[in-house]
Parts: structure tokens; C-alpha cells; sequence
């Protein structure tokens, strides 16, 4: 089967510095690609590079065997390429339940969509994301953890066929975690594909199908989780090299 | 229901306004036709800048432009004055395309700066067009016929005001709103920023055109420094955030309000009209920052309250 996105060599740069360079992977239809790395390995810029927020400087990306290297970011979202932000960014002076209806009414396949409908597919996603009670209230008015919540019913009302995830559990407690995990899941279920970046590394272990390891913009390890996590680079990266 | 009543309210206001000149003086006439010209420059200048955020400083020029090209058409091709509307509305639309494409790349007070310098570039660009008298200006044949000019202004008026509405519930209205309030967060849900942006000025260059050339002809007077009058565009300015930005008949009775205030303030208190004017307009920056529309919408539950929870969270 072919990949639903391939990633072939890419690289950005950022005044001289390679924040990624020569990365190349496939994210397969229905599957959960955990993207992991120390801090400033590049995880975010490389969402980035695929949303089409950042140009690469090198490289080619392949979207349901498409080129998409040359297209502005709404038209990646039209074709169905959803993200969340790791430093949320909702739109504040909107109700909560608008917030997703920009969502419904803009992502994929969404021409002939009303406003009405779009609401009520955004009440949909709120119940689905557990925001419901909070449907009316505006989006600034959020707490952290909701936040978190509404950017993913956000990305979800959009109906992508690849969700990019950064950084949605960061700060939540262990079971909103579990929630969270819940949630991708079903998301999963329903034949999305996911590339999530995470810092919570029992919640990445358990919900990545595989996972891939960035360290200084590269590639250093990709694979089954077990098996990553217990690769010496990987354990050099995340806590030095041991001592002899 | 609550907005069924608001709405029957604006249709019984439009309607009574329609009637004033039966009834009213020659000067009340006359000064309607000029505060329903600025409430619809308020109005037009409420699309880019309230539902798209983008604050124009260059809609005076789609306003110079409409009256231009109306005074052009009339005096130099001999057309009729709806012709001549119509080709200040056109000049005025492809104008907003062709400068918004590169300006509305910029955003914040980097927009507001470019085209600040757009009115000042018309005048010195006008000033040295013969077809367009140069710097003296040209004159339009004489047509006595305030009832006219006023029913059209109130006409232009209430269409402006039905875009609006149109709007605030459209595809459009929403992606336009979405870029207000996070650009970078609308392009990635899939709103194409650029082309409703350049909708969004396209829409207000159409209406303030409008507004100039049945100026132009009401007047029948133009010269390039009064028709690119970059302190009109302050004028709709204010009276849009008076009014309420981003909110539908926000704007339309911020520009009847504050010019009725304006209007008698100058001929009560002549001489330091212009300084009571500031006054009031300081009052309502500090004490209603979101204008009219968010006081009708918040007052009634928080009463007083709702002043000093302005003066607070604005640190003011």
C-alpha cells in the first residue's frame, strides 16, 4: 500500500543553522507516527514544513501521491493535512463552538458547507473532545487543558486525513492524558492518519504504531517503539553519553 | 427573537429616515445627505478594518477615486452620472486588487502605514492629470435635487448595511473574521487569507466609491486634496469603533450619533465645538473600547459595573 504522506529529504534551514536536514518518512494511511526528540531537535519545524507554515529549503513532500512542496498552507488544510499548535493559538474573541465551525467550514471537501451545518458538526466535535458544557463561552475565556481540547476539535472539524499533533498533553494531568490517548485512538479508528509530536513518553510509547527520533534537526533512529526507546543513540540523545 | 426586533426597529428607523425630506428643512436635508454618505463610508471601512481587522487608512482614496471617476466621466465623456458611478466603483474595485495584493502582506500598523501614503501618491498623481483638471479641481454640472442625492445616500446606505448582514453570516464573513482574530490559525484550517483579504477591500473600495461620486456630484465641486482627504478616513474610522467594529449596525449609528453630536456642538457651542468633540470621543475610548455594539450587548446584565470593567481590563 502507499503511503498516505512520504517525506523525502528534507532539510530547512535557519540563518545558516540546519533546524532539519535530510529528513526522509513515510506516514501510512491509518497509522500513528510518534515524532519524539530533545528539545530544538526540530520536531515542531518539520509539522511545520508539512503544514506549509515554513518552506523547505531542500526536499520534496508527497501527499496522496501528489506534490504539495508548492502549495500555501490553506490549500494543504483543503487536501486534508489538519494540525494543532503547540503554543495554541485559538481564535479568542470567538465562542468556543464558532472556533470549530471555522474548522467545519473551511477544511477538506467543504465547498458547499453552511454555516449552519458547520455549527452543528463543530457541537459534534466539542462533545467528541468533551468541550460541550463550554460550547458558548468565548475561546479566550479557556483554561489550559480545554485549550488543548478545542485546538484538537479544531483540527478534527476539518476532517483531515492527516493530523498533525504538537504537543497536545503537555501540561495535563495523567488522566486527562489518558483521556487524550483515548481520543487519538478513536480518531485513529475512524482511518485518520497521525504524526504526533510528544514529550510524555509512556503516552507516545503506547499510542505510536512507530516512532521516529530526531536529534539536531536529524534522523537517528525509526522503528517499533520497544525498539527505539531501547537504541543506545536514542538513550545518548535524551540523557548524554554514559561514562566508561 | 430579541434580533427579529432589532432588525424591525432598523427597518422602521430606515423608513422614517426616507421620509425626511417631506418633512424637514433644506439644511437637516442637507445635513443627512452628508452624515448618510460618512455612516456608509463607516460601513464600507467596517469590512476591512472591523470584520477583517485590517485598520485602512486607504479608503479616503477608493472614495477619491469613485468621486474622480464619476467627474470624469460626466464632464469629460459626456455619460450619464449612474455611467459615471459605476466607473468610479470599477476604478475604485480594481485599484483595492491590484495595491491590496502587495499591502495586505503587511500586517498591523505596517498596513495602516502603507496606506496611509497612498493619499498623499493620488494627489500627486491627480494634480498633474489634465483629464482630471490638474490641481484646480473640476466642476460638475449643477443639479438641483437634494431629495434625490438624499434618498440615494440612504439607498447606498441600507445596501451597504444588507452586505453586511449577508456577510456576518457567510463563508466569507467567517474566514474574514477567523483572519481578525489569528491569521496564521485561519490559513491552516484552510481559510485562503490572501483572496479574502483582497475580497474584504475590494468590498469596501465598491461602497466608499459609491459614497464619493454621489458626493461629487451633490457638491459638484472637486479638487485632488479634498477628495483624498486622509482625515475623512479618520472620520469613518471613529465612527466605526464608536460604533462598534465588526458588529452590523454598530458603525451606521456610531456615524449618525457622533455626527448629530458634532453637527450641535457646532452650532450650540461654535467656538470650542471641536474641543467638547475630542472630549466625548476620549469619554468613549475609556469607558466603552468596543463600542456601541458591546455596550447594547453587555450593559443590560452588568449594568454600571460594565464601565469600570473597561476602565480595569484595559489598564486605563
Amino acid at each position: 500500500m502507499t503511503p498516505l504522506l512520504e517525506v523525502h529529504h528534507l532539510t530547512k534551514f535557519f540563518e545558516g543553522l540546519a533546524a532539519v536536514s535530510d529528513i526522509s518518512f513515510d506516514v501510512g494511511t491509518g497509522e500513528i507516527l510518534g515524532l519524539i526528540g530533545p528539545n530544538g531537535a526540530g520536531k515542531t519545524t518539520v509539522v511545520s514544513l508539512i503544514s506549509g507554515t515554513l518552506m523547505p529549503n531542500d526536499g520534496e513532500l508527497m501527499f496522496r501521491q501528489r506534490p504539495i512542496g508548492g502549495l500555501s498552507p490553506f490549500q494543504r488544510a483543503r487536501l486534508g493535512i489538519g494540525r494543532t499548535f503547540q503554543i495554541m493559538r485559538p481564535f479568542p474573541g470567538l465562542s468556543v463552538l464558532d472556533n470549530v465551525a471555522v474548522g467545519a467550514l473551511f477544511g477538506a471537501g467543504s465547498e458547499r458547507r453552511g454555516l449552519a451545518r458547520a455549527r452543528g458538526e463543530a457541537a459534534h466535535w466539542l462533545q467528541f473532545v468533551g468541550l460541550e458544557h463550554r460550547a458558548q463561552q468565548r475561546a479566550d475565556e479557556l483554561g489550559g487543558p480545554d485549550r488543548k481540547r478545542l485546538e484538537l476539535a479544531k483540527a478534527l472539524a476539518m476532517r483531515p486525513r492527516l493530523l498533525l499533533l504538537d504537543e497536545v498533553m503537555a501540561g495535563l494531568t495523567n488522566a486527562e492524558v489518558n483521556d487524550v490517548v483515548a481520543l487519538i485512538r478513536r480518531v485513529r479508528d475512524s482511518g485518520v492518519s497521525i504524526l504526533v509530536i510528544e514529550h510524555v513518553m509512556h503516552a507516545i510509547k503506547s499510542l505510536s504504531d512507530r516512532l521516529l527520533v530526531l536529534h539536531h534537526g536529524q534522523k537517528i533512529a525509526e522503528g517499533a517503539p520497544d525498539h527505539v526507546l531501547s537504541d543506545p543513540r536514542v538513550v545518548e540523545a535524551y540523557l548524554g553519553r554514559r561514562r566508561t | 427573537m430579541k434580533r427579529l426586533a432589532a432588525w424591525g426597529a432598523a427597518a422602521v428607523a430606515a423608513m422614517a429616515l426616507a421620509l425626511v425630506p417631506c418633512i424637514g428643512s433644506p439644511t437637516l436635508v442637507q445635513f443627512g445627505i452628508s452624515t448618510l454618505l460618512l455612516a456608509t463610508l463607516a460601513q464600507a471601512w467596517n469590512i476591512i478594518g472591523g470584520f477583517a481587522g485590517y485598520a485602512s487608512f486607504g479608503n479616503s482614496v477608493f472614495y477619491g477615486l469613485g468621486s474622480y471617476g464619476t467627474a470624469i466621466a460626466m464632464l469629460r465623456m459626456g455619460w450619464p452620472f449612474g455611467v459615471g458611478l459605476a466607473l468610479g466603483a470599477a476604478l475604485a474595485v480594481v485599484f483595492a486588487v491590484a495595491i491590496g495584493m502587495p499591502v495586505l502582506r503587511l500586517r498591523g500598523h505596517y498596513f495602516a502605514i502603507a496606506t496611509l501614503a497612498l493619499a498623499e501618491v493620488m494627489i500627486a498623481i491627480v494634480s498633474n492629470l489634465d483629464i482630471a483638471g490638474r490641481n484646480i479641481g473640476l466642476v460638475l454640472p449643477l443639479l438641483r435635487g437634494d431629495t434625490m442625492f438624499y434618498e440615494l445616500s440612504l439607498g447606498l446606505l441600507v445596501l451597504t448595511t444588507l452586505t453586511v448582514l449577508w456577510l456576518s453570516g457567510s463563508r466569507l464573513g467567517f474566514g474574514l473574521i477567523a483572519i481578525r482574530e489569528s491569521e496564521d490559525a485561519a490559513a491552516v484550517v484552510g481559510v485562503n487569507t490572501t483572496a479574502y483579504k483582497v475580497c474584504a477591500f475590494a468590498l469596501a473600495a465598491f461602497f466608499s466609491a459609491l459614497a464619493g461620486g454621489i458626493h461629487a456630484y451633490w457638491i459638484t465641486f472637486i479638487d485632488p486634496a479634498s477628495a483624498f482627504d486622509i482625515s475623512l478616513n479618520v472620520k469613518m474610522i471613529i465612527m466605526a469603533v464608536f460604533g462598534g467594529p465588526g458588529s452590523i449596525l454598530g458603525p451606521v449609528i456610531g456615524a449618525l450619533l457622533l455626527a448629530s453630536i458634532s453637527e450641535l456642538l457646532a452650532t450650540e457651542v461654535s467656538t470650542a465645538a471641536s474641543l467638547f468633540f475630542g472630549f466625548i470621543i476620549v469619554i468613549a475610548v475609556v469607558f466603552m473600547p468596543r463600542g456601541l455594539a458591546d455596550v447594547a450587548r453587555r450593559l443590560p446584565q452588568l449594568r454600571w459595573r460594565y464601565f469600570g470593567d473597561n476602565v480595569r481590563t484595559h489598564r486605563l
